[in-house]
């Protein structure tokens, strides 16, 4: 196409405002939302004004040629999204080997999170395995105890699903007060992924576990040696109580190779890990070497000095594996500013431990009112959600909220009744409702509503 | 997505008591059988009750060698913790348990002496993971020597003279070991309320400064 065939005359006038509505352009084609509407808004001028006029640039790229293929044979993604990373909070841990990085939750749209920006997690730094050296053991109590290669695993039938991956930290710095002004840093420990693999039940099957088993563990081949035990059907604590969740728990559970189309990241457990849907991240084994079946839990570190919860009665929970159901709005959030009053889709993510989400309602008043919001297909089991809701803000203070409810029926509570439970020591599975303010200047800032 | 109980119970029965017939499967051939000597060095986990606890011994004398040497720059030369790495010794468990019920903070107050279930995993953690920059450097009677060590700065045992092994510690009782219970969620019930569901207006707080912790004047909204 010639450039003639799309230059329009313009008057004198139109050519005036011309840079002006180059500006406006850019700032539209890179607008989250909002359109004409709030660009106006931004520029302080009326609406009617805004109409574009002046004819369009042609774009320097029009008029050049790019790379070639394979110039860059991993693609990366565009220079200008360069600020979409993992971070993290340099006074949470002592170091960054045994550390958490959030992912940018404000950045992402749908419900995959790409591998690069899944959150990291790492009790002793992230390390790099040769996977022809590799081998996963199984034994304990089985008929036969049996080792693995990578390339055993994956002629073994394939099992997938996408499952959210969350760390029961999430969330853990606001018990006892607004702390994270970021919807990165309030939400960010967990990430979406579709993971590939072999399922348990089939290595199961292989090994021939013996009836009397009712726990297994897993262990990596990091420096951590990371272990942690999940209950079979029939699992008891160590002082001889049931395991709740036990009998559904087991079942999804695979291990994984693949992530997003691709072998999983050293960040994530490269080569294989486990990976136990709905459950606290930290069972999800990385770079997993080993798994022994038992008749009783370890009661390790990670189950008593760790990952437990302190209760306001001064005992603490141990085995909260499942994430209860949770959601957040991540459009607007106070990493993503209002540009202006106007029409704005409000978008979230929802997700709960026990299956599928059923419903997620949203409040712009504070929680006087809610209204369910529009979920976004598809909606699988112990994945991330995507909810909607078409919005128009008028300009002024606005608290904005959402509330998921799941498929058991349970509904996301509010910090107070968190607080009035668990009190503000639990560190672990704050998954209360969240509030956002939106200041009549645009800005997005956390809150805690104390009587909600 | 759960499945009825009658289905559930016949799944567990098939993958459990079918296992006899797991080696004339169909995948028969992939991966190989493996003895326990050769699983040996790598099943180092330790349960709970002792179970798995290897051969070995060390003092309370050796493991302050120990602790001095590889320990004490992270967890303090007293276990009282630095630059933010685990005290060794926290709060007495009651003292951490009156400060949870009127609501202070007790996260860094945490030790072996009031969060941590059984001795013999004190061993398992230490030879598995510990010294942090140099995980699974410890032998057997060097993990043992400097658990016997760290269970005496965490005042778990008194006995300056204390020698442990897996008997020691599979007798030795820590302070916490009863302090658990397990999960009992969902503990917290919040009605899907729609319309009215607020009577007065919202008391809000904040706002937060990342990486600065902020309590905030209490104000309603619009005030």
């Amino acid at each position: 196409m010639s450039e003639e065939k799309i230059t329009m005359p313009v008057s004198g006038d139109e050519q005036a405002v011309a840079s002006e509505a180059r500006r406006s352009f850019l700032r539209k084609s890179v607008a989250v939302a909002g359109g004409a509407l709030a660009a106006g808004a931004v520029a302080g001028r009326a609406v009617a004004s805004d109409v574009v006029k002046d004819p369009l640039p042609i774009p320097p790229t029009n008029k050049m040629l790019g790379r070639g293929v394979v110039s860059v044979p991993y693609g990366m993604p565009s220079k200008f999204e360069a600020h979409v990373v993992r971070r993290n909070v340099e006074w949470l841990t002592p170091d960054t080997i045994a550390s958490i990085s959030f992912t940018p939750l404000q950045d992402l749209e749908g419900i995959i999170t790409p591998a690069g920006l899944h959150f990291e997690r790492y009790h002793a730094g992230a390390v790099d395995i040769d996977p022809s050296t590799h081998r996963l053991v199984i034994h304990g109590m089985v008929e036969k105890p049996m080792i693995f290669t990578i390339e055993d695993l994956k002629r073994l039938p394939q099992k997938s699903g996408v499952w959210f991956m969350e760390c029961p930290a999430n969330g853990g710095m606001e018990w006892r007060g607004v702390q994270m002004d970021s919807l990165q840093f309030t939400h960010g420990m967990i990430s979406c992924s579709e993971w590939v693999g072999v399922s348990l039940l089939d290595l199961m099957k292989l090994v021939g576990v013996k009836k009397e088993a009712t726990w297994f563990y897993g262990e990596g081949a990091d420096g951590s040696a990371l272990q942690r035990s999940i209950p079979l059907p029939g699992a008891k604590d160590q002082f001889g109580k049931p395991i709740p969740d036990a009998d559904k728990i087991y079942k999804d559970i695979i291990v994984a190779y693949a992530q997003n189309g691709e072998a999983l990241r050293p960040e994530n457990g490269y080569p294989i890990r486990l990976v136990v849907p709905g459950c606290e991240a930290n069972l999800s084994i990385k770079h997993l070497r080993r798994i022994k079946f038992s008749n009783k839990p370890l009661v390790t570190y990670q189950e008593t000095r760790h990952y437990t919860d302190g209760m306001p009665d001064g005992r603490f929970r141990q085995f909260t594996l499942v994430n209860e159901a949770n959601s957040v709005v991540t459009f607007p959030c106070p990493d993503k500013k209002l540009p202006g009053k106007g029409a704005y889709e409000v978008r979230g993510l929802a997700w709960s431990g026990r299956g599928k989400v059923k419903a997620v309602d949203v409040s712009v008043d504070g929680g006087k009112t809610w209204k369910e919001a529009k979920l976004v297909e598809p909606v699988f089991s112990k994945c991330l959600t995507r909810f909607t809701m078409p919005w128009e803000w008028d300009g002024k203070e606005t608290l904005i909220m959402s509330r998921v409810t799941d498929e058991t029926g349970y509904t996301q509570p509010t910090l107070r009744q968190l607080r009035k439970e668990r009190g503000t020591n639990s560190i672990y599975h704050k998954n209360s409702i969240q509030t956002w303010k939106i200041e009549a200047n645009g800005e997005v800032k956390n809150v805690q509503i104390e009587n909600l | 997505m759960f499945k009825s109980k009658t289905s559930k119970s016949a799944l567990v029965a098939a993958l459990f008591a079918a296992s006899s017939m797991a080696f004339a499967g169909p995948y028969d051939g992939i991966g190989k059988q493996i003895t326990d000597e050769a699983i040996k060095p790598w099943d180092i986990s330790v349960f709970f009750d002792g179970e798995n606890l290897p051969a070995g011994k060390g003092s309370v004398a050796d493991g302050e060698k120990i602790y001095q040497a590889k320990c004490a720059m992270c967890h303090g030369e007293f276990g009282e913790g630095a630059k933010g790495y685990p005290k060794m010794l926290g709060d007495k468990l009651e003292i951490l348990q009156k400060h949870a019920k009127s609501d202070e903070d007790t996260v860094g107050a945490r030790g072996i002496n009031n969060l941590w279930g059984h001795a013999p995993t004190l061993y398992d953690y230490i030879r598995r993971a510990m010294p942090f920059f140099a995980p699974q450097s410890l032998s057997n009677d060097e993990a043992y020597a400097t658990t016997c060590y760290v269970l005496y700065i965490a005042e778990v045992i008194g006995d300056d003279k204390a020698v442990c092994d897996a008997d020691f510690l599979k007798k030795t009782k820590m302070p916490a070991q009863d302090n658990y219970y397990t999960d009992p969620r969902p503990d917290v019930k919040n009605p899907r309320c729609m319309k009215d569901c607020m009577k007065e207006a919202p008391i809000v707080k904040g706002k937060a400064v990342v990486g600065d912790v902020s309590v905030g004047a209490v104000k309603k909204v619009g005030e």
